[in-house]
C-alpha cells in the first residue's frame, strides 16, 4: 500500500475543509470545522504553525490568497455566514474586513485576477452570490448576485484577467480594462459565468452536464494562448473539462475527463494550467494531462500509485 | 407499541400549519397526539394528524383579552392529558383543564410572581405540583389543589431563565439565571439552593436533564455555546461544548440518542440544528424550514428520535422528519486539494476515508475525531532533483517510485523544478546566435526535456546554418533535412501540429527543393562561402569584410533563381549595397565582437522578414530598397536555399505549440533567442500574452532577476516599458537625512557622499541597501553580516534596524 510521504499534525481539532498555498508556495492555509485559520510555514521542507486565526463562529469551509502585491491578505467564509478578510500587518493578523451579508453558510471564496484590485466573490448556501471590492479608501462594497444557484452555491472561481494588449495603450491612451468573469456550481447541479456589465453582475452563461451538485469548479490560469478552460467536478463523480475558444466567451464544450465511483470534491489546476489534480471521496488524488490528442489522461494517481505514462511525448528518443 | 411508532413513523412526512401569532413556545401531550402553541396572542391545543395539524381548541376565550393569557411557555401534564399550564408575561400562571366542558377551560390562575415568568414545568411523577421561574428571580412551587404556592426559591440573582425537574432526582432542579449562572435546589429546602456554578458568559437560557444520562445536564446561553455538565460529581463538570453560531434559546436532548441534542438560537439563526456533543462543531442535521427565529422545540414521542415540532416567530408550526433534515457535517467537504506553484500537491483527508491504512488508523476513544493532514510532493522522480529542490516537502517517496521506467522520462513529473532551473541556466542573450542554441539544448537535455533541446537544435540548424563543422556531403539534402525535421519534431506529437506545420512545411518546400537539386554544385560552393561569412560576421573581424562582399556576389547569382525574379533588382543592389554593409560594420565595430554581432544579426534578420513579407505578398511590392537590405545582409540561412517564409510558419507553430502546452517558457526563450527572427510572424498581443505569462511564473518563483532579464530582452514594446515603471526611488542622506535632490549620490548641504557603508565606509558600488527608519545603510554583505549579529544600526545611531 502506499506509504504516506509526510503527515503534520495541523492541530485541527476537526476535519479539515481546505488547504491553500500562497502565491509563491511558501505558506499554506488550512481550515477547518474548529472554527480556526491556521497557517503553516512550509520552506525547508518543515512545517510551523505561523498563525492561528481565531474569528469564525463556525466551521471555516474556504480560504483564499490574495495576490502578494496587496500583502498577506487571506479571505476566509463561513458556516456562521461571514466572510472575514484577514491581513498580516507585522507579523501579526488583523481583521480587514468582515463581511456578513449572506443568510446562510458561506461556502467558496476566490480572490479575482490582482490586475482588477482586491475582489473578492462568495458563494453561499442562500443561494447568491457576493461579490466585494475592496475601495481605495479601505472601504469595501458588496455586490450582490441573488438567486445565483437555486439551493446554494458550492464554488467560485475567477477566469484571469486576459486581455493582451492592455499595456499596449498605458500609460498615455485610455486602458481597455479586461472582462471580470468568474464561473460558479451549485446544488442546482449547473455551471454559470458570470460577467461584469457596466458595473452589475449577469449571467452570461448556463451550462448543464452534471446530474448532482456541482462540488467545485476551478477556471485554469491562461498561460499561452488565451482560450478558456474551467474544470468542474460533482458529487454524481464526474469531472468535466470546458473549453471555450470562442473569445467572446459565447460557447463553451464540456468534455468529460473522467467518471469517478465516488463523489469528486476538489479540482485544482497547476499554475501552468495543464495538469489538473482531482480529488475524490475515495481520498485519491489523481492528477491528469491532456494528451497531444486531446484526449485526458491520468498521470499519476496519488493512492494507487499506478503511474500511467502520459504518452508518446517527450520521449522521442532523437539525439 | 414500539411496533405501532415504527409503522406509523413510515407515514410521517414533514408538514406545516399557519398559526394566528407568533409562537413563543410549544409542548406536546403524553401521548404525542396532540401539540400546544403558545404565543403572546395564541394559545392553541392542535391535534397532529398524519397529514396535517387540526385545531382542536383554542384556549383563548371570550372577548376580553386577558394579559393573563399573553404566554411567554406552556407545559403540558406528562401523567395527565387534559392538564396543561401556561407563564403568563405579566406574571400569571395558569392551568388549563381540557377536559372541562365549557369553553373556556381556565381552572386556576396564581398571580404571585411580579414580572413575567419565563418557565413553567410539571414534575414528572407529581400530579400536582408545578414550578415556575421568573423575571423576578424568584421560582415558586404550586400545589394544584392549593390555591397558592407551596414555597418560594429565592435565587439570589438575577431572573430565572429555565427551571427543569431532574428526573433523576425526585426532588431536585435546575435552574438557570440571566446572570449565567446555574443553581440545583432541594423542593424540600427553599432557604438556598444545594449548588451553584457558572455556566455561561452572560444568560442561560435554557437547561435540559438528559433522559438517560442522568447527571448530565445542557445549557444553552447567549454566549452561543451548548455546554453538557456532569451533575453526578461532586463538582459540576463541563463534560462537552458545542458553539454555535447564534445565542441559544432552547436545547433539548434527542430522545433514543445519547449525544444528540436539538438547539435553536435566539436571533440570527432560524434553522434548528440537532449536534452531537462529541462533535462540537458543526450540526449534525439541520432543520431549515422556519423563516424566523424559532422560539419552541419539543420531540414529539419520548422515544421516538425522529419527529420534531417547533413553533417559530414567523407564525408556523412545523413538524420535522429527520430523515428530511440537512445533514451540514455530510454536506461540508471532507477533502482539501491545493495544487501548489511548485507543483506540489496539498491534500488533506478526513481520516475515516482510510481506515485500511495501516500508517492512519483511527484512534478510537478519541472523542475529537482525529483528522491528519497529509502532504505529499506526488512526483518525485528523480531523488537528486528533488534534493535540490528547497521548497517544501519531498522527503523519501513512496509509490512513485516503484513505477516503471517510462516514469522517468516523463519532464512533466518535476516541472517545477526544472522550470527554476531552466529559468536560471537559459542564456538568452549575450552570445552568438548558434551558441546560444547549443547552450540551451544542452540544458534542456540535460533536465530530460528532450523535446525542447531537439527544438533548440532545428532552430540553430535552421537559422544558423547547422553544425559549426557540417560536412559538404550533408549539405545536398540539408534543406530537406531541416524541413522535414523541423515540422515533425516542432509539432511534436500534437497531430493537428504536425498536420499544420507539415502542409506549410511542405508546400513551402517542394518549389525550392527541386531547384536545389538542379543547381547543388553552386549551391554547395555558394554554402561554403556562406560558412566562411557567417563565421566573419560572428568573429566580427575586420577582414571578413571582404569575404562578406564576396559572397554577397555569390547570393546575388542565385538568388534570382528561386526568389527575385526581376534582373533589375540585382543590378541596383550593386549599387547600393556596399554602403550598407559598410554601415553596418562601421556601427558594429566599436562595439566589440559580441554585442556588435547581435545587431548585426538582428537587424539582418529584420530586413529579411520585412523582404520576406513584401516578397510573399507580391513579387512586385517589393520596393528597392528592401530587396537591397535583403541581400547585403546575406545570412547563411538564406544561402542554406531556404527562404525564411518556408520555415517561419513551422517556427511559428513550434511558438504557439508550447504555449498551448502551457510551456510558455520555451515559447518565450526561443521568441527572445530568436529575437526578430521569429516574432514578426506572431501577433505582437499573442506575444505580449506569452511574456506576461511567463513575468507572471517567473515571479511566483521569485525569480526577480531572470524576470527583469527578460523584460529587458523582450521585444515587446508594451513588455519592455514594464522596466521603466516607478523606477524613481528618493533617497535621504545617511548623514544629515535630508532629502538627496536630482544629484543622487551627493549631498547638497554636507558634501559628502551619501551612499558610504555603514560598515567598512567605503562609497557602495552595485547593491545598495539601507533601512527605511534611520537610511543608514552600505555593502548588502557587509549589512547582512552585521545584522546577523547585532539588530542594532552599524553607525551606532540606536535605531533597531529592519530590514525585510
Amino acid at each position: 500500500m502506499v506509504s504516506v510521504v509526510n503527515t503534520v499534525d495541523t492541530s485541527h481539532e476537526d476535519m479539515i475543509h481546505d488547504a491553500q498555498m500562497d502565491y509563491y508556495g511558501t505558506r499554506l492555509a488550512t481550515c477547518s470545522s474548529d472554527r480556526s485559520v491556521k497557517i503553516f510555514d512550509i520552506k525547508n521542507g518543515s512545517q510551523i504553525l505561523a498563525a492561528d486565526l481565531r474569528g469564525h463562529e463556525g466551521p471555516v469551509w474556504q480560504v483564499a490568497w490574495a495576490h502578494p502585491m496587496f500583502g498577506n491578505v487571506l479571505a476566509s467564509c463561513s458556516y456562521d455566514r461571514k466572510v472575514i478578510i484577514w491581513k498580516e500587518e507585522g507579523g501579526t493578523w488583523d481583521r480587514l474586513y468582515e463581511y456578513d451579508g449572506h443568510d446562510s453558510s458561506v461556502n467558496s471564496v476566490s480572490w479575482a485576477s490582482h490586475e482588477f484590485g482586491l475582489l473578492l466573490a462568495c458563494g453561499s448556501s442562500d443561494g447568491s452570490i457576493s461579490v466585494l471590492s475592496c475601495l481605495g479608501d479601505g472601504t469595501w462594497e458588496p455586490h450582490k448576485i441573488s438567486n445565483a444557484h437555486t439551493i446554494g452555491c458550492n464554488a467560485v472561481s475567477w477566469a484571469p484577467a486576459v486581455i493582451p494588449g492592455t499595456l499596449m495603450d498605458a500609460p498615455s491612451g485610455p486602458k481597455s480594462t479586461p472582462v471580470k468573469r468568474f464561473v460558479s456550481g451549485g446544488c442546482d447541479n449547473l455551471i454559470k459565468i458570470w460577467r461584469e456589465e457596466d458595473g452589475q453582475w449577469a449571467e452570461e452563461k448556463k451550462m448543464e452536464a452534471h446530474s448532482d451538485w456541482v462540488r467545485d469548479v476551478a477556471w485554469a490560469p491562461s498561460i499561452g494562448l488565451p482560450s478558456g478552460t474551467i474544470a468542474s467536478c460533482s458529487q454524481d463523480g464526474r469531472v468535466f473539462i470546458w473549453t471555450c475558444d470562442d473569445p467572446a466567451g459565447g460557447s463553451w464544450t464540456p468534455k468529460l475527463l473522467h467518471k469517478f465511483g465516488d463523489v469528486v470534491w476538489h479540482v485544482s489546476w497547476s499554475i501552468t494550467g495543464n495538469i489538473l489534480a482531482v480529488s475524490g471521496g475515495d481520498n485519491k488524488v489523481s492528477l491528469w494531462k491532456e494528451s497531444t490528442d486531446g484526449q485526458w489522461k491520468c498521470v499519476s494517481d496519488v493512492n494507487k500509485g499506478q503511474g500511467i505514462s502520459s504518452g508518446p511525448d517527450e520521449t522521442r528518443p532523437e539525439q | 407499541m414500539a411496533a405501532r411508532v415504527v409503522q406509523t413513523f413510515s407515514g410521517w412526512r414533514t408538514m406545516s400549519c399557519e398559526l394566528d401569532g407568533a409562537a413563543s413556545a410549544v409542548a406536546v401531550s403524553r401521548d404525542g397526539s396532540q401539540v400546544v402553541v403558545a404565543g403572546r396572542n395564541i394559545l392553541k391545543v392542535f391535534a397532529i394528524e398524519e397529514e396535517a395539524f387540526v385545531e382542536k381548541v383554542n384556549l383563548r376565550v371570550g372577548r376580553r383579552t386577558s394579559v393573563n393569557y399573553s404566554c411567554s411557555d406552556v407545559a403540558w401534564h406528562q401523567l395527565d392529558d387534559n392538564l396543561l399550564a401556561t407563564a403568563a408575561t405579566n406574571g400569571a400562571v395558569v392551568t388549563w383543564n381540557l377536559s372541562r366542558s365549557s369553553r373556556n377551560k381556565q381552572e386556576l390562575l396564581f398571580a404571585e410572581h411580579k414580572r413575567t415568568v419565563n418557565k413553567v414545568c410539571f414534575h414528572q411523577a407529581e400530579l400536582h405540583t408545578l414550578l415556575s421561574g421568573s423575571q423576578d428571580g424568584s421560582m415558586k412551587c404550586f400545589d394544584l389543589r392549593r390555591k397558592d404556592s407551596v414555597c418560594t426559591f429565592n435565587g439570589q440573582s438575577e431572573s430565572v431563565r429555565d427551571v427543569q425537574f431532574s428526573p433523576r432526582d425526585y426532588f431536585a432542579f435546575a435552574a438557570s439565571f440571566e446572570n449565567g449562572n446555574v443553581q440545583l435546589w432541594d423542593l424540600r429546602r427553599s432557604d438556598r439552593c444545594e449548588r451553584m456554578f457558572t455556566a455561561h458568559n452572560g444568560p442561560v437560557f435554557s437547561c435540559d436533564w438528559h433522559p438517560e444520562d442522568r447527571g448530565w445536564l445542557a445549557t444553552g446561553g447567549r454566549d452561543k455555546m451548548v455546554k453538557v455538565w456532569d451533575m453526578a460529581s461532586a463538582r459540576p463538570r463541563e463534560l462537552f461544548c458545542v458553539q454555535t453560531i447564534a445565542s441559544v434559546a432552547r436545547v433539548k436532548w434527542r430522545p433514543e440518542r445519547r449525544y444528540h441534542l436539538a438547539t435553536c438560537s435566539m436571533m440570527v439563526d432560524h434553522t434548528i440544528n440537532v449536534w452531537d456533543v462529541r462533535r462540537p462543531f458543526i450540526p449534525f442535521a439541520a432543520f431549515e424550514e422556519h423563516r424566523d427565529v424559532t422560539t419552541g422545540i419539543a420531540w414529539r414521542l419520548p422515544h421516538d428520535p425522529h419527529l420534531l415540532l417547533s413553533g417559530a416567530k414567523d407564525c408556523t408550526l412545523f413538524q420535522h422528519i429527520f430523515k428530511d433534515a440537512k445533514r451540514p457535517a455530510d454536506r461540508a467537504n471532507p477533502e482539501a486539494l491545493c495544487f501548489g506553484p511548485r507543483g506540489d500537491v496539498a491534500f488533506a483527508a478526513k481520516e475515516g476515508l482510510s481506515a485500511n491504512d495501516p500508517a492512519r488508523r483511527a484512534l478510537p476513544g478519541d472523542r475529537r475525531n482525529p483528522f491528519f493532514f497529509i502532504r505529499k510532493a506526488p512526483e518525485p522522480y528523480d531523488a537528486s532533483l528533488t534534493q535540490q529542490h528547497s521548497g517544501s516537502v519531498c522527503s523519501v517517496l513512496n509509490v512513485f517510485q516503484r513505477c516503471d521506467a517510462k516514469e522517468k522520462l516523463n519532464p512533466l513529473e518535476n516541472e517545477s523544478e526544472s522550470f527554476v532551473e531552466l529559468a536560471q541556466r537559459y542564456c538568452l542573450a549575450g552570445r552568438p546566435f548558434a551558441e546560444l542554441c547549443d547552450h540551451n539544448a544542452r540544458i534542456a537535455m540535460e533536465l530530460c526535456r528532450h523535446q525542447v533541446a531537439q527544438t533548440w537544435l532545428i532552430l540553430k540548424l535552421l537559422y544558423a546554418g547547422g553544425d559549426a563543422s557540417p560536412s559538404p556531403a550533408l549539405l545536398p539534402n540539408g534543406g530537406i533535412f531541416c524541413g522535414k525535421d523541423g515540422s515533425s519534431g516542432l509539432g511534436g506529437d500534437g497531430m493537428s501540429e504536425r498536420g499544420k506545420s507539415e502542409g506549410h512545411g511542405d508546400g513551402g518546400l517542394e518549389e525550392p527543393n527541386e531547384e536545389t537539386e538542379g543547381s547543388d554544385v553552386e549551391n554547395l560552393t555558394a554554402s561554403v562561402g556562406l560558412y566562411a561569412a557567417a563565421a566573419g560576421l560572428y568573429s566580427g573581424n575586420g577582414e571578413e569584410e571582404r569575404l562578406e562582399l564576396l559572397d554577397q556576389d555569390t547570393t546575388t547569382s542565385d538568388f534570382p533563381e528561386f526568389s527575385l525574379p526581376p534582373e533589375a533588382f540585382a543590378l541596383r543592389h550593386e549599387i547600393v549595397d556596399g554602403p550598407a554593409g559598410l554601415e553596418h560594420l562601421q556601427t558594429n565595430g566599436p562595439d566589440g565582437p559580441g554585442s556588435g554581432d547581435e545587431d548585426g544579426t538582428d537587424e539582418g534578420m529584420r530586413s529579411a522578414c520585412q523582404g520576406k513579407v513584401g516578397g510573399s505578398t507580391a513579387g512586385l511590392g517589393i520596393t528597392a530598397a528592401e530587396s537591397v537590405s535583403l541581400i547585403s545582409v546575406s545570412q547563411p540561412l538564406f544561402g542554406q536555399t531556404l527562404p525564411p517564409e518556408v520555415f517561419a510558419p513551422a517556427v511559428i507553430a513550434m511558438l504557439e505549440f508550447y504555449a498551448e502546452r502551457g510551456d510558455v517558457q520555451s515559447t518565450v526563450s526561443t521568441l527572445i533567442v530568436l529575437g526578430e527572427k521569429a516574432s514578426g510572424g506572431v501577433d505582437t498581443l499573442v506575444q505580449e500574452h506569452w511574456y506576461l505569462s511567463y513575468l507572471e511564473l517567473l515571479q511566483r518563483f521569485r525569480l526577480w532577476d531572470v524576470a527583469t532579464q527578460v523584460i529587458r530582452l523582450s521585444t515587446c514594446a508594451a513588455i519592455s516599458a514594464l522596466n521603466h515603471d516607478s523606477t524613481s526611488l528618493n533617497l535621504n542622506c545617511s548623514s544629515c537625512r535630508r532629502a538627496l535632490g536630482a544629484k543622487g549620490w551627493l549631498c547638497d548641504r554636507c558634501r559628502r557622499c551619501a551612499s558610504v557603508c555603514a560598515v567598512c565606509h567605503h562609497a557602495v558600488k552595485g547593491l545598495f541597501v539601507w533601512c527605511q527608519g534611520c537610511s543608514h545603510g552600505g555593502h548588502l554583505k557587509h549589512m547582512h553580516d552585521w545584522l546577523s549579529a547585532s539588530p542594532h544600526c552599524p553607525t551606532g545611531c540606536g535605531h533597531l534596524c529592519e530590514y525585510t
